[in-house]
């Protein structure tokens, strides 16, 4: 089975950005503009004007000179508190920690092993990121030494950002030698007879799209009942059919193969029992969308859904194929070639029908990939550590930003709560966004229908009472919604950047679907970061009593 | 070009709590200038407030009231920085540098050039006399030692105007006349210089002007010259008089309508005792004085 990455649409993204950015700024200001009227009384809106230009130079004319400088001090002072003690901890914790990993994943022997080093990486930097980012800054300007750093030529700015680049640089070193000394600890623990799990599995997923079982088109298709409705059921022997259309394939690395290899690992249903040894069966059918040619491969496939062999799911498709356009004794053989004559550029489309009578066959888009010549496990560890690299930017991003108004414990404490927040709390909503949207209620209701249904023991599915009491619940639930909502959108999804799993069930990590996300989401964050952290440095009495 | 380097014009300052009420009220509409060229003290006991006119001047600290002008420019403006050196009363500096690092350092955020910084480097140590302990952090420093290096960094970037925040307290008599001479040296470089102290003796020695403030209020400001100045009173200094000579004198006087109201052998400072102490006994080590006797002035050279 292939490890699925989510979807991520480049264009969306950057319009929900910018959406999101927009809102925050004119909150900003808002705030701010009320804030020095209650200060500045008549006086307010001059000042207000005058630090928006001021903050707007001081952002625009940073000296990379002085930030540099600034990152080559914190990273001296980090240095100088030990911050390196931490690649000290991860050895320790790699000397001991073979003995306690067992082969328990009898499939899939060399997975703890990934595991384990991505986890101890993901877990010990993360807190020393969060350490030295949150508690750097308050410790600098308790000990008063800042305070000879903004009476020279600085900018706040330059402050934010030359601490961001000193710390990023420290727990990038760490992270570095962290992860080469796991790269080889990896190598030499993991079983000999497991060392060809030790790859980079290259599989493209395709976008999918329905046709009914009357051969219109249709957004979903069968729902045989399951609660889970991930997948999606095609219809045997009718004019039901799943169509995957994979984009942008390496045609030249393919053409080099020879084939194209594609796996599935579809489910079937079925509606009565027949015979059990007997497995249900389902027919490819190559399309060329731009020359119309519909290519049936001669053969039918077995959904082998319960099989232990990997190569099972596999179906090859050679470069010269030879088919027959209709089932007619008399019909002629035909021969083209894969490359040239089925390939639309560099796209593929394939077409899956069932063709058991009564017979359903399970499908989802992360069903079927077509699977690209593998890479070197080197190549998808790398990547995942990149995309550990990117979290810890952005761990120490939020960390500098927060400890420009906070105390080192509010602001560690306030850090942490984000990166735990940012793990669950996207899935959290996400399901109850989507109960909203599907179900249009989310059961149980929000947090005041739920203290309600708890203090008068009333069960989850019940309808509440039909009074004024229970129109106030919905009201205030709804804003709690909404505000939760809200929050979600705020809160950077840190689930980008795990890609553990990727590696660890032996897959490379895909650029789209890990890695452009995870350094899009960086930069999305570190912009308004950076202008937080220096009107928040800003706008502080550094000797405040 | 105006005249005055600093303009502060019915400065306050109101220390606030959390709940934004009203703390201490830390300067009362304080109005002065300070002139280009000039070594201005400003004096006062403990919690006077002139640290946090410093500090706000710096812009460190907001004025609630009040404005600022720093070489024309606001208290807020970054680029005058570029023209001002500020040695704080502790010298807040990286100890985990060494001297060396930390004039880098400063001399990174001025931009200067690495040759520049290199040459600049090395001329303050040996100006604040931290050549053999250079390689050294400052955290192994001592309390005079931080005070010659957190000058050096004010000085990095050869300023036009050095605000000084107790400079010599916590230094030894050697250590504060050195820390006076490099204040002339300043005054006599052209460069306008404004101390704060407690330490009447010091600022009497090297400002030209002082102000003093009592509980956030200025009290009195003038030239050190005309506001010591006895004008009833005038003092001869002569060498040695016998006796009778001193009567001849005493008749004279009183012809004249004067009167002599003392006469004794003119005493110099403890201060400059000190001073030709160590001089004498790093010239002669070993050199013991009898009891009463000192080291005469001519030893000092």
């Amino acid at each position: 089975m292939a490890v699925e990455p989510p979807t991520f649409q480049l264009g969306l993204a950057l319009l929900y950005w910018l959406a999101a950015f927009t809102s925050c700024c004119v909150m900003g200001l808002l705030v701010g503009f009320v804030a020095s009227l209650a200060s500045y009384g008549r006086n307010g809106p001059r000042v207000f004007r005058s630090t928006l230009a001021r903050g707007f130079q001081d952002l625009v004319k940073v000296s990379w000179q002085r930030c540099q400088a600034l990152a080559s001090l914190t990273f001296k002072e980090a240095t100088s508190r030990k911050a390196f003690l931490i690649g000290f901890l991860f050895i320790l914790l790699f000397m001991f920690g073979g003995w306690f990993l067992s082969e328990s994943n009898v499939e899939k022997p060399a997975m703890p092993y990934i595991t384990f080093v991505m986890s101890a990486i993901y877990f010990l930097l993360n807190i020393m990121a969060l350490l030295i980012a949150c508690w750097g800054l308050p410790a600098d300007i308790k000990a008063r030494s800042l305070h000879t750093v903004v009476t020279k030529p600085v900018r706040r700015s330059e402050i934010v950002l030359g601490r961001m680049m000193g710390y990023s640089a420290v727990v990038l070193i760490v992270l570095a030698v962290t992860s080469i000394f796991g790269y080889f600890w990896i190598q030499r623990q993991v079983p000999e007879r497991a060392k060809d799990q030790l790859i980079a599995r290259v599989p493209v997923y395709g976008e999918i799209r329905f046709l009914s079982r009357s051969g219109q088109p249709a957004k979903s298709l069968t729902n045989v009942g399951d609660l889970w409705d991930y997948r999606t059921y095609v219809e045997g022997l009718t004019q039901a059919r799943a169509i995957w259309e994979f984009d942008s394939l390496n045609v030249s690395e393919l053409r080099k193969q020879g084939y194209v290899r594609l796996e599935q690992s579809f489910e079937a249903f079925r509606t009565f029992k027949g015979d059990v040894s007997d497995q249900v069966r389902y027919r490819i059918t190559l399309l060329n969308p731009e020359s119309g040619l519909r290519v049936p491969m001669p053969e039918s496939y077995d959904v082998n859904e319960f099989s232990e062999d990997p190569e099972a799911s596999v179906v090859i498709i050679p470069e010269e194929l030879t088919y027959v356009e209709s089932y007619d004794v008399d019909a002629e053989e035909k021969t083209v070639n894969l490359f040239d004559d089925v390939f639309d550029g560099n796209s593929l489309t394939v077409e899956i029908a069932c063709i058991e009578n009564e017979q359903y066959l399970g499908v989802a888009r992360g069903d079927l990939f077509i699977r690209m010549p593998d890479r070197p496990f080197y190549v998808s560890y790398i990547k995942s550590i990149a995309g550990l690299g990117m979290m810890l930017i952005l761990v120490v991003g939020l960390g500098t930003t927060a400890s420009c108004f906070l105390k080192g414990p509010v602001s560690t404490f306030l850090t942490g709560s984000l990166i735990v927040l940012g793990n669950i709390f996207y899935e959290f909503v996400k399901d109850i966004y989507s109960q909203k949207v599907v179900q249009g209620r989310v059961l149980g209701g929000g947090m005041f229908e739920s203290m309600y249904r708890l203090v008068t023991q009333m069960n989850m599915q019940s309808p509440l009472p039909d009074n004024v009491g229970t129109d106030i619940i919905k009201f205030l639930d709804e804003r709690v919604f909404n505000l939760l909502f809200v929050v979600n959108a705020v809160i950077p999804n840190f689930t980008y950047f795990n890609t553990n799993q990727y590696t660890a069930n032996g897959f490379d990590v895909p650029w789209m679907g890990a890695l452009v996300p995870s350094f899009l989401i960086t930069i999305g964050y570190l912009i308004p970061l950076i202008i937080l952290g220096y009107f928040s440095l800003q706008l502080r009495e550094l000797e405040s009593k | 070009m105006s005249d005055s380097v600093i303009e502060i014009r019915n400065l306050s300052k109101v220390y606030r709590d959390f709940w934004g009420r009203a703390k201490v009220r830390a300067l009362n509409s304080l109005s002065l200038d300070v002139k280009r060229g000039e070594v201005f003290g400003l004096l006062g006991p403990n919690g006077s407030g002139k640290t946090t006119t410093l500090k706000l001047l710096l812009g460190l600290l907001f004025p609630t009231e009040g404005q600022v002008r720093i070489l024309g420019e606001p208290a807020h403006d970054v680029e005058k920085n570029e023209r001002i050196g500020y040695l704080p009363e502790e010298s807040y500096l990286y100890r985990f540098l060494n001297a060396d690092e930390t004039l880098d350092f400063y001399g990174k955020l001025f931009k200067m050039t690495k040759a520049e910084r290199r040459e600049r480097r090395d001329a303050l140590i040996k100006r604040v006399g931290l050549e053999h302990a250079r390689r050294r952090q400052l955290k192994e420093y001592s309390k005079g030692m931080t005070r010659r290096i957190g000058l050096a960094q004010a000085l990095i970037n050869d300023p036009e105007l050095v605000l000084l925040d107790e400079p010599t307290s916590g230094l030894d008599p050697l250590g504060t006349a050195d820390m006076k001479e490099m204040i002339r040296e300043l005054k006599n470089e052209g460069k306008t210089v404004v101390m704060c102290s407690h330490l009447l003796a010091d600022v009497q020695d090297v400002c030209d002007r002082i102000a003093i403030l009592f509980r956030g209020e200025l009290k009195v400001i003038g030239s050190v010259q005309e506001l010591l100045e006895a004008k009833e009173e005038t003092q001869l200094v002569t060498s040695s008089l016998d006796d009778a000579t001193i009567r001849e004198v005493e008749s004279v006087l009183e012809k004249h309508g004067a009167n002599l109201k003392s006469f004794s052998h003119p005493t110099s400072t403890l201060e400059e005792l000190f001073l030709r102490t160590v001089k004498e006994s790093e010239a002669r080590p070993g050199r013991r004085f009898e009891p009463g006797e000192r080291p005469s002035a001519t030893t000092e050279s």
